[in-house]
């Protein structure tokens, strides 16, 4: 009996000093705490080496970082690199690492461990969504030297630019030596680590990472999943968050950016939301493409109350913003309804059985158009068919999910295609307009002139020659009616009160980083 | 002295029945009520207009007119109602009289297929059949028949059961009468009344889940102007453009309301208890 009473004193000081534990953390009110909610992709997956939008996540999560990032004029900057040499053939580069960087485990940052992220992508890259041979060729030769802290990459080919592959989020570098958990608990150099992964749907709970390089400024950060645009918008208003990212409702942005309680940060970003036109079906007929074109006023879709503000209006597949002489393009496809009618009456595409919609080969058009809820791409789908039932061509709609709209896409299933793409993802074009070359195309465009301009374009290290074929390549593509271009995609973030500083990026990998700061 | 006819002098049943004649005139005269606006016609110029003088209950994000939308709507779900509800009373009676009536195998099968739909929660297995079939309202349709016609069945089947062995029955059997007028004069009567009754109070509820359907994006397709489709494109704009959401929503309560006290009225009417 005594023995019992002495366990319950026992127990009754331990809760009663768990208490007061808990009170002093309560009470430790200068916690820096941000609550950020974001889109989830692939179930919030940090694996990088592995999963394509595992990089991205790692990336704009703030835990891990690249050799080197892109600045807000997509320019190559050294990030973990401090600098770089390159040979004249394009094909050694020695990078330099800054010295005293740590990963969050308290681990030196070295040469050797990035020569081991490097052989853990060999490793797991095939099996995996992340390609990271798409960045460095796993021939890729890479010795290092820990004592002059310098990397250097021999390739099998010339790279005209290597340092910008090196940007992409799964380039991130992460200390593989120590990771147990490659999913959800990596380990990076980046200001925040993982304390705690939450679940899929719900989020993670990050924590400063005490061996970065500069003042971390949040102590604490719940990262919190939210699909929906409206959970995003109540969830800002009523406090429950204070930073969100990419609302894309714009009368909710308006609301957020009518309002002193909120400050709204968009960029004019380096994506393009575009349809792809399967040229192996109804719209491999010019005539009905190039009145399509003409048939749509992307200006006025671009600056309405549905769209305005997040896309700018343009007709090429690269953003006006970018360097490649968007100004010098011509279109011969603007917006003119009347002569679209016409070109179609000349060609014989008429509507003969008065029901509204023209016919091609006797058969009415009716296009099918795969979308899904990304960035507004259904609301542009919609907008497009309404301007197309005006020139007498039928559109049906089929919005699933991203899923859906890539499966289509890879098996040519479809006559639209919409999504919104990332256009200079490692600062330079050429992997995005490969996809109008003919080998690997996912609509069945084949133009010969193309073709040889994106061969011309692999093998050419002249900056100015590169900048010169890829505006001949995107004059191809506009004369000859390929894609049906939405816009080009403006990223935002959006925050409250409790938040003194935050900046969204033209290149959209980085979210968290040591610029979003607390409110004084 | 004229006796007073039951139904009109049901006040409920003559009110309601005014209303919903009135709610099914709006849809067949749908162009005269919005004074020709097409309902698939707008101008993104116009998008999220709200309620003003040339648009009564605003526009949305296409620039349509939502006050047309909404009564060419009142076609798409009454004719989508009416569809269901015409279609599951004939399925779900059919069934059931024939296995009421026949009994043994063919009532043993009926109603192990009954009983395999109502294993699952109504609208789950509605959204899974219209997920494999695709997204359309004839197919949100089909969904809502596919797992609705049980209860008519079990309750034809039961209503049939209860007479199948009277005295009446045995003895026009007995005098040679045959199968089909067995069914049609004496075993389908009896069980219609209730049957009516069941299918006058389903035209509400049946309502809600083709709008439950398409308001989940497994029923009416864009540009259709459907009432659950348009809660769902209002949905993303709840709170700078409630008038995208009020509006459908106002529909459908005023259409369900009127439908169910009729059906209620109805019930009042036939219900052989209240006689």
């Amino acid at each position: 009996m005594k023995k019992t009473k002495r366990e319950l004193l026992v127990l009754a000081a331990a809760t009663t000093v768990a208490l007061l534990m808990g009170v002093t953390v309560q009470a430790k009110g200068d916690e820096k705490v941000l609550n950020f909610g974001c889109q989830m992709y692939t179930d919030g997956c940090v694996n990088s080496a592995n999963d394509e939008n595992g990089g991205w996540n790692a990336m704009r999560y703030g835990i891990a970082e690249a050799l080197f990032k892109f600045d807000d004029n997509m320019e190559v900057i050294p990030w973990l690199a401090e600098s770089y040499e390159v040979n004249d053939e394009h094909t050694e580069w020695t990078i330099k690492l800054k010295d005293g960087i740590k990963f969050s485990d308290g681990c030196d940052l070295t040469p050797t461990k990035v020569k081991e992220y490097f052989d853990h992508m060999k490793e797991v890259g095939p099996s995996g969504s992340a390609k990271p041979e798409k960045y460095l060729e796993f021939e890729a030769e890479v010795t290092v030297d820990d004592d002059a802290n310098t990397i250097n990459i021999k390739t099998s080919k010339p790279y005209a630019n290597l340092v910008g592959q090196l940007c992409h989020p799964t380039m991130g570098i992460t200390d593989v030596e120590h990771i147990e958990n490659y999913d959800n608990g990596i380990i990076g150099t980046g200001p925040y680590k993982i304390e705690e992964f939450n679940g899929v749907g719900v989020g993670y709970t990050l924590a400063a990472n005490e061996y970065y390089r500069e003042d971390v400024p949040y102590d604490k950060i719940n990262l919190l999943f939210m699909g929906d645009n409206s959970a995003k918008t109540m969830a800002l208003q009523s406090g429950q968050v204070d930073l969100v990212e990419n609302i894309t409702n714009v009368a909710d942005i308006q609301d957020f950016q009518d309002s002193d309680d909120f400050t709204v940060d968009i960029a004019s970003g380096v994506r393009c939301g575009f349809a792809w036109m399967n040229f192996d079906g109804v719209l491999g007929n010019k005539t009905l493409r190039q009145a399509i074109l003409m048939a749509i006023d992307n200006d006025t879709i671009c600056n309405s109350r549905t769209i305005g503000g997040l896309y700018t209006p343009g007709f090429s597949v690269l953003p006006s913003t970018l360097n490649y002489d968007y100004d010098k393009l011509e279109n011969p496809y603007t917006y003119d309804p009347e002569k679209a009618k016409q070109i179609l009456d000349d060609a014989g595409i008429v509507d003969t059985d008065g029901d509204g919609i023209r016919e091609l080969d006797g058969q009415n058009i009716n296009l099918r158009y795969i979308s899904y809820e990304n960035r507004l791409l259904n609301d542009f789908a919609d907008a497009q068919a309404q301007y197309l039932a005006e020139i007498g061509i039928g559109v049906v709609p089929e919005y699933g999910s991203s899923d859906d709209q890539w499966s289509k896409l890879a098996a040519l299933d479809y006559d639209f295609n919409n999504n919104n793409w990332i256009t200079v993802g490692t600062g330079d074009p050429l992997a995005y307009m490969a996809n109008w070359a003919t080998d690997t195309s996912y609509c069945a465009y084949s133009n010969p002139d193309y073709d040889k301009l994106y061969e011309e374009l692999k093998g050419e290290m002249d900056p100015e020659k590169r900048k010169d074929l890829i505006f001949q390549m995107q004059q191809i593509l506009v004369d000859d009616a390929a894609v049906l271009i939405d816009g080009y995609y403006n990223s935002s973030m959006i925050y409250s009160k409790k938040v003194g500083s935050a900046h969204i990026h033209t290149a959209d990998y980085y979210w968290l980083s040591t610029e979003i700061t607390p409110a004084e | 002295m004229k006796k007073k006819n039951r139904f009109l002098a049901n006040k409920t049943f003559v009110v309601f029945s005014i209303l919903a004649v009135c709610i099914i005139l709006t849809a067949v005269f749908a162009p005269v009520v919005t004074r020709g606006v097409d309902p698939l016609k707008g101008s993104l110029v116009d998008a999220l207009l709200p309620p003003c003088k040339e648009h009564i209950f605003g526009t949305d994000k296409m620039g349509r007119d939502i006050f047309s939308r909404v009564i060419y709507g009142a076609r798409a779900s009454l004719s989508a109602t009416f569809g269901v509800v015409a279609l599951i009373f004939l399925v779900g009676t059919v069934t059931g009289v024939l296995a009421g009536y026949f009994g043994g195998v063919i009532d043993a099968v009926i109603m192990r297929i009954a009983d395999m739909m109502l294993a699952f929660p109504g609208l789950v297995l509605a959204l899974a059949v219209a997920g494999i079939m695709g997204a359309s309202i004839k197919n949100a349709i089909i969904a809502i028949v596919v797992v609705s016609w049980t209860k008519y069945a079990r309750l034809a089947r039961s209503l049939v059961m209860k007479i199948r062995d009277r005295d009446y029955v045995s003895a026009a059997i007995v005098t040679g009468s045959k199968t089909p007028y067995m069914l049609f004069r004496y075993m389908l009567p009896n069980a219609l009344p209730t049957l009516i009754i069941t299918a006058a109070t389903d035209i509400g509820s049946m309502m809600l889940e083709l709008a439950a359907m398409s308001f989940l994006g497994f029923g009416a397709k864009p540009p259709a102007p459907e009432w659950g489709y348009m809660l769902n494109e209002g949905r993303a704009c709840m709170q700078s453009a409630p008038w995208l959401m009020i509006f459908p929503g106002l529909a459908i309560f005023v259409v369900v309301v009127v439908f169910n006290m009729l059906g209620d009225s109805i019930r009042d009417i036939l219900d052989p208890r209240n006689e």
